[in-house]
């Protein structure tokens, strides 16, 4: 990991994304352990993965994680807490007005 | 594929659904709200914490409530619960006021979302953690809310809103929280969306000529996962007591305020729902507060006082001042910039005069566990 550099790697991973009644969901796992730190980001390659209503479709795929560099896993870190509100549910969006 | 199909609940493929909600896509920029296509791709937020802490939690302290809970949980009671059966009326989305409409897939949009997010985050938890305690709570966390989404997304359906869940294949940034922090919001969100959800419940179980919308009779099972959730939550924060003193309880103090804060600037803004539902804002603003505090003194050594005086127009400066805000963004140029910044200092003042407020202590009793009972 650099201090200022992004790095990139590819990860084959398994797409899940239910659109069924029972279970609404999409997830993300990484078939070669790889692991995810604050400030990265993923990027599943290919085509929207669309599961029409009442599927579940499973697919592998291979995802782009970039890096954070040193300096912005430590500031995402430092400054990610001030997000909570984001954790905290409303039922309304934040807009003022619609 | 077959042309006939006009719903993707009648789509046989993959490419055929996704045929569909392009042309629904369409239908819904003309017919629908902008804020109905934007929200049309659901975006959860995707976070990372430190799980070697998580890892740490020994839930030995709480055994004997954590396992009944757990028991509970396993034993799904809303398994079943969140289908439509002949409960759920017949809604005429074509003669609903517009702007309840807007409203009312603003509410069930961002709900969807929220369960949605819920899951993710509660699956990355299951998936990333090692103690069985810690992982077997998450998932069946995740199983819930996993359901819920489904719930909302049908209703919307109905309401001719797709749902799009292609943002896998969008960049995501992964944002940090600490465990802690975690624990505080997602506690109070869960206990406050009980308190929400039932207080709804009981008013229009007295009130049903305001149910405009069947979902709202699903509001009490649904509560009470939210509930069972919360609870989790509690006993994890009983298992270290620092979390709950000293520096922190500036930190619960703070998270009390925001939430409460942003929950009654939020609920003003969505004028045509609360008087569709028979609701005064600032009511049932107080009613939620009570309920949540009154709820949280299982865990939190104390609770905000919101019968002070200065408790109600501190909230009502804030959502003045988030209200002009708005319409100076809006406004735009340098009176909009102006405008955003005296708006932005009169909502930092408003939120630090109900910072300041002096609260209430109490004693944490020892035994954590509460049941639903409003």
């Amino acid at each position: 990991m650099g201090l200022l550099t992004r790095e990139y790697e590819t990860a084959p991973c398994t797409v899940e994304v239910s659109h069924k009644f029972e279970s609404l969901h999409a997830h993300v796992r990484f078939d070669n352990g790889a692991v995810i730190h604050p400030g990265d980001e993923v990027l599943v390659k290919g085509p929207p993965v669309m599961a029409p209503y009442g599927e579940v479709v499973i697919e592998k795929r291979e995802a782009r994680i970039t890096r954070a560099s040193g300096v912005e896993r430590l500031w995402t870190r430092m400054t990610g807490d001030f997000e909570f509100m984001e954790l905290c549910e409303f039922s309304f969006s934040e807009e003022a007005t619609l | 594929m077959n042309v006939h199909a006009s719903h993707t609940a009648d789509a046989t493929t993959v490419e055929e659904g996704l045929a569909i909600q392009e042309a629904q896509a369409v239908h819904d920029s003309e017919s629908a709200t902008a804020l109905a296509m934007q929200n049309t791709l659901l975006t959860p937020r995707f976070y990372t914490t430190d799980f070697d802490e998580m890892d740490a939690i020994d839930v030995s302290s709480v055994r004997d409530d954590w396992d009944k809970l757990i028991a509970q949980m396993e034993s799904d009671p809303n398994k079943g619960h969140f289908k439509k059966n002949e409960d759920w009326d017949h809604i005429d989305w074509d003669g609903i006021d517009p702007e309840l409409r807007k409203e009312f897939i603003d509410f069930l949009v961002s709900s969807c979302t929220a369960e949605f997010s819920g899951c993710v985050l509660y699956k990355e938890m299951k998936r990333r953690g090692n103690n069985k305690d810690i992982t077997q709570l998450f998932q069946l966390m995740a199983r819930d809310e996993a359901r819920h989404a489904g719930f909302i997304n049908d209703a919307l359906r109905e309401a001719g809103i797709a749902v799009n869940l292609g943002f896998l294949t969008k960049a995501k940034k992964y944002t940090y929280f600490k465990p802690k922090f975690i624990y505080y919001a997602t506690y109070l969100s869960e206990k406050i969306g009980y308190a929400r959800y039932i207080t709804i419940f009981r008013h229009l179980e007295e009130n049903p000529e305001y149910r405009f919308h069947p979902i709202f009779k699903w509001f009490r099972e649904w509560c009470n996962d939210e509930f069972s959730h919360g609870e989790a939550f509690a006993l994890l924060m009983k298992t270290d007591p620092k979390l709950t003193s000293g520096r922190n309880v500036w930190w619960i103090k703070f998270f009390l305020t925001a939430v409460y804060g942003t929950m009654y600037v939020r609920d003003h803004q969505r004028p045509a729902f609360h008087k569709a539902l028979g609701v005064d804002p600032d009511w049932y603003g107080q009613a939620v507060f009570e309920k949540t505090s009154e709820i949280s003194k299982q865990v939190f050594p104390i609770t905000l006082d919101i019968d002070h005086p200065r408790w109600m127009p501190s909230l009502k400066r804030l959502q003045k001042a988030n209200a002009d805000l708005d319409r100076a963004k809006k406004r735009g140029g340098v009176a909009g910039s102006l405008g955003k910044l005296g708006a932005s200092a009169r909502a930092a003042m408003a939120f630090l005069s109900l910072y300041t407020i002096p609260v209430k202590h109490h004693k944490v009793p020892t035994e954590t566990r509460l049941e639903p009972m409003y």
